[in-house]
């Protein structure tokens, strides 16, 4: 112990191996996760052979963790205003476009905090990139372990969570605001708060970002962009004070047109405006310029972004082995739970669905666990169908696994803990799909397998799903 | 063909379902299969099939119009979005990096310019006639028909179930007949393809008829002198142009000829048949081969069509054939048999003569004079795709006749394998296999692993009971009866996991005590059903279906501003 010197670092390794991980690796598109790729080693060190026979191995500098100046400025600033807390406690709202590394600044940011802290709030608004739960949802978290892994790796109960239900919130972001202003509210102010934004900052996403920052009203936002990025502007104070967002006016406007609005328009987010004028005092503006190669070009990403959130709901679904065994079950052959029709309301959120055909929707799909405050009423014993999505909490995720016709009754799959189960009472269902390895990968089946088919051919025209081209080139380019 | 994927419907029937309602001409089964649709949406969200998506949104459009309730220029601005869509992202796909122009695409993916014009002046032009939409949206809805519906899972494939054929054939017919009278000429070449190969079949059988009744009437004239094989040997000048026929056709197709000839009534005879012949039935059962006189009835025939392709071809089907027999058929089963040996022999025969250069003639059977190369691998994989008692037998047949021939030690472990495998369990009668080798149990990999497991166990408990035996002095059967619950003991993972489980499914079941939440039944085998699957749960398309459903608005909800129209009810 003596030749350590207080500056050295210690690193624990463990292996990885949970029930977790064994269930992402049954499946066979993940089950080389862990494979490193073989490397050839030029010139071996003997200071490095302990390390390297538990796989560690020397970078080049360049493909390690670049931490720019800008960066290490930003976070030296918030560790400190945390620490200290002098103008109250920080609220920090991380925001860029996308890969410019948000998620790593936050770990970073976090993980350096928990050093001097003994926890940290999260406030995670990316429907896409969850950093703690499944996608399309949006959470608090409490955070008082520091966490290092890509997001399927440390899937956590959160303290206040909401199913959005999409990756995106392009196609209702008045209830993207309502949401994240319900999970907001949860938020105490008694330990510094994290934001996590999309990455959606152009046109329409911009104004968002502007609606989210004055509703949230951080103390600091820290703006990561490379440094060819043109669209977003620099979010100072008196910006942010100014621009109109896409729910929210700017102070001036707000001044002139409240004039002739009169009572013809009495929308939500209108009513929010007042909350939003009392309290933007300002914040400080962080900007961080991202130095490692390939910053804010998305095509770049190593991984695609739905692999990583098929990963995430495996992960989460991991959480169903039993702790005791090595082998995997599948998920097929574990017991369900089962609730009856009426006991749960049902709401598809992305479509609208035939009420007559909405057990199609449900059967075999992944629904968010949810409890809405009303009781609920029902004058058959059918399906209760509700008329419009609710904010409310989600307590979990779960795959509808069957569904009896006869009985009236859900079989559901689910991780969450039967004492928060019982709370239930609404099921959503998004715009979000089990991953398909999992319908794909059933184990010891028999027969026909529902919503699998080899016969689909997606040559034949049409048969493919709506794509956007968004970079067709004329060949008249030069036109204005 | 893609591999396996995943897909909003449960099943090729709610596909077909689906289809059969959209396209099928009735209001209330348009409705049913666009309601099902919306569900299909919900499963698939932005994944949605385009051609699906075009479908219905035109078939929509038809229903608005129908019913009455709209004014033209509403139901042109319906028809009209309907048609830009299917226009704009069905050839949005084909676009590279530049710009293609779509009147390009669209001939190229056969959609009629005229089409792609209404799009024009529906997007940067006047506003069309409502009936100039009417008729896009019909040929639209023709060509998503002709080329997404009838071409998608599997519906394309000439399958070798006619019924089902005919079903769609009848299906594409009736459709036929409410569509427009302007989709005519976008007849389905699909139904054309299914009516050629119908009356193709047809044709081989009346000149198989025409052969068969020349056979009798020689038959009917000669036998009463015992002449009528020899006169069979040769060939009238009727018969020869019969065969002249029958080998055109054969050109022309020859997996149909082989078929027709394997229906009843030609190669495996009719009971009828026989009884003409004086054959009895049972004569020959013992041996495998075709009674003399049936055998010099077709033998002209089948000269004068051997060749290599067709003499392949027709064993294949014999042994496809043979693969679908059950025991009621026991004729067709005992005659496919003994045609396909008589085949092998001949082809073997040809050899061995060929290759001792002895003039040794088989006196009676001169089934080819040319030696033919089959495709002997592929037989062997045939022969082995129809277990039946006969297998070793025709198995031995091949691998004497094969060229190259395999190693003497694969053909001898092909034929052990085959002879444990058609033991028991084939679904043919064995005449003429011992029944000593009966009752034997069979063994597959997992059971043997599993026996090997078993016995390695017991052995270690023998040891180990005897350390102990010699250790402690004496507890005499202990080991023994250790050994009896190893034997007993099933060694699934579920028995293995039952405690545990037992355990967490009673803290949980007591954590929901009083709550409308329950653990499902344990006693389901749930491991036996996949996820959307519940025991005693119908595949068919409708089972899905709730009759009553409440709806419930909430109280303390921020109203959505945009209160959503549901659909259809």
């Amino acid at each position: 112990m003596e030749r350590f010197d207080p500056v050295c670092s210690v690193v624990l390794l463990e292996r990885l191996d949970t029930p977790v991980t064994r269930f992402i690796l049954s499946y066979p598109d993940f089950s080389h996760l862990f494979r490193a790729k073989k490397q050839r080693v030029p010139c071996f060190i003997p200071e490095d052979a302990a390390l390297a026979s538990v796989g560690i191995l020397k970078c080049d500098p360049e493909s390690g963790l670049l931490v720019s100046e800008s960066t290490i400025l930003a976070i030296e600033e918030l560790v400190q205003a945390c620490r200290e807390e002098n103008d109250g406690i920080p609220v920090i709202l991380v925001c860029g476009p996308k890969c410019v590394g948000k998620s790593t600044f936050n770990r970073y940011l976090i993980n350096l905090l928990l050093n001097h802290l003994p926890c940290v709030e999260y406030l995670e608004c990316d429907l896409g990139q969850t950093e703690f739960t499944p996608p399309g949802c949006v959470s608090l978290m409490n955070i008082s372990d520091p966490f290092l892994g890509p997001p399927f790796t440390h899937q956590r109960t959160p303290r206040k969570m909401v199913y959005y239900g999409d990756v995106s919130c392009d196609q209702d972001t008045e209830r993207y605001i309502d949401t994240v202003k319900y999970v907001f509210n949860s938020y105490k102010k008694e330990v510094p708060l994290v934001i996590n934004t999309m990455g959606w900052v152009k046109g329409v996403g911009l104004l968002l970002l502007i609606d989210i920052i004055r509703l949230l009203s951080p103390s600091h936002i820290v703006q990561i962009s490379a440094e060819d990025f043109k669209d977003m502007p620099q979010f100072t104070p008196e910006y942010i004070h100014l621009t109109a967002g896409l729910h929210t006016k700017g102070k001036l406007q707000a001044t002139c047109k409240s004039m002739d609005m009169g009572g013809t328009e009495n929308w939500q987010p209108c009513e929010g405006e007042r909350d939003f004028q009392t309290s933007t005092p300002g914040h400080k503006l962080l900007c961080v310029k991202p130095k490692f190669p390939g910053a804010g070009d998305a095509a770049k990403a190593r991984v695609h972004s739905s692999i990583l959130r098929d990963m995430a709901m495996l992960g989460y679904l991991g959480q169903l082995q039993p702790l005791e065994t090595r082998s995997v079950l599948p998920l097929h052959s574990l017991v369900p739970y089962q609730v009856p029709f009426s006991a749960v309301a049902l709401r598809v959120i992305h479509t609208d669905v035939a009420p007559k055909h909405i057990i199609y929707s449900v059967n075999a799909s992944w629904v968010g666990l949810c409890r809405i405050p009303d009781e609920v009423r029902c004058q058959t014993d059918g399906p209760v169908l509700l008329t419009q999505t609710p904010v409310c909490d989600c307590l979990g995720f779960g795959i509808v696994r069957g569904v009896e016709m006869e009985k009236k009754l859900y079989h559901i799959l689910t991780p969450v803990p039967p004492e928060n189960l019982r709370v239930v009472n609404c099921l959503l269902l998004g715009n979000i799909a089990i991953p398909s390895c999992v319908l794909l990968n059933q184990q010891g089946i028999e027969g026909e397998i529902p919503y699998v088919t080899s016969e689909y051919n997606y040559q034949i025209s049409g048969a493919g799903k709506l794509k956007v081209k968004k970079h067709l080139q004329r060949r008249e380019y030069n036109r204005p | 063909m893609a591999g396996r994927s995943v897909v909003a419907w449960r099943g090729k029937g709610e596909w077909d379902q689906v289809m059969v309602g959209l396209y099928g001409g009735d209001g209330r089964l348009q409705q049913h299969a666009l309601d099902r649709v919306s569900a299909w949406k919900s499963r698939y969200g932005q994944r949605m099939p385009l051609a699906v998506d075009c479908t219905t949104d035109l078939i929509r459009c038809k229903i608005l119009d129908v019913s009455g309730n709209v004014s033209s220029h509403e139901l042109v601005l319906s028809y009209g979005l309907a048609l830009v869509r299917f226009v704009n992202l069905i050839t949005e796909r084909k676009q590279k990096i530049f710009y293609i122009p779509l009147r390009r695409l669209a001939t190229e993916m056969n959609i009629p310019v005229w089409v792609v014009d209404l799009r024009h002046d529906l997007t940067h032009g006047k506003l069309p006639q409502l009936n100039a939409c009417r008729k896009g949206c019909d040929v639209v809805l023709e060509w998503l028909r002709r080329t997404y519906w009838s071409c998608q899972l599997g519906n394309n494939l000439s399958g070798e179930c006619e019924e089902e054929q005919d079903e769609e054939a009848e299906m594409t017919a009736a459709t036929e007949t409410e569509m427009d009278s302007d989709t005519e000429e976008a007849q389905d070449l699909q139904s054309q393809g299914y009516l050629k190969d119908k009356e193709f079949h047809e044709k081989v059988r009346n000149v198989l008829i025409s052969f068969r009744n020349q056979q009798f009437g020689v038959f009917k004239e000669f036998q009463p002198f015992g002449k009528a094989q020899k006169v069979w040997c040769n060939p009238s000048s009727e018969v020869e142009w019969i065969l002249a026929q029958i080998k055109d056709l054969v050109q022309e197709n020859r997996d149909a000829v082989a078929e027709v000839l394997l229906e009843d009534g030609f190669l495996i005879p009719t009971v009828e048949h026989l009884d003409t012949l004086n054959i009895k039935s049972d004569e020959n059962k013992e041996l495998l081969d075709i009674p003399q006189l049936f055998y010099c009835f077709w033998q002209p025939l089948l000269k004068g069509l051997h060749s290599q392709d067709f003499t392949q071809a027709l064993i294949e089907k014999m042994f496809a054939n043979l693969k679908q027999c059950s025991e009621s058929s026991e004729l067709r089963s005992q005659y496919l048999i003994n045609w396909i040996a008589e085949f092998l022999t001949a082809s073997t025969k040809v050899k061995a003569r060929k290759k001792m250069e002895s003039c040794y003639q088989s006196q009676k059977r001169k089934l080819f004079l040319r030696r033919i190369p089959l495709q002997w691998l592929k037989l062997i994989d045939n022969c082995l795709g129809a277990p039946c008692w006969a297998t070793p037998h025709l198995l031995q047949l091949i691998l004497t006749g094969m060229e190259p021939p395999l190693p003497s030690d694969t053909q001898k472990n092909l034929l052990y394998l085959s002879s444990i495998y058609t033991q028991e369990g084939s679904s043919l009668s064995s005449p003429g296999s011992s029944s000593d080798t009966r009752g034997q149990p069979i063994y597959t990999i997992e059971s043997l692993q599993w026996k090997a497991r078993q016995d390695n166990l017991a052995k270690k408990q023998g040891q180990m009971a005897e350390r102990q035996e010699t250790v402690l002095g004496g507890g005499k059967g202990e080991g023994d009866e250790e050994e009896e619950e190893m034997e007993t003991e099933s060694p699934s993972l579920e028995e293995l996991l039952h405690p545990v489980n037992m355990l967490a499914v009673a803290e949980k079941r007591a954590a929901l005590q009083g709550s409308v939440w329950q653990i499902s039944s344990d006693e389901v085998q749930w491991k036996d059903f996949p996820l959307g699957k519940l025991p005693g749960q119908a595949d068919e398309p409708d089972g899905l279906m709730v009759e009553h459903y409440s709806v419930m608005s909430l109280i303390d909800q921020p109203m959505t501003r945009d209160e959503r129209h549901s659909p259809s009810m």
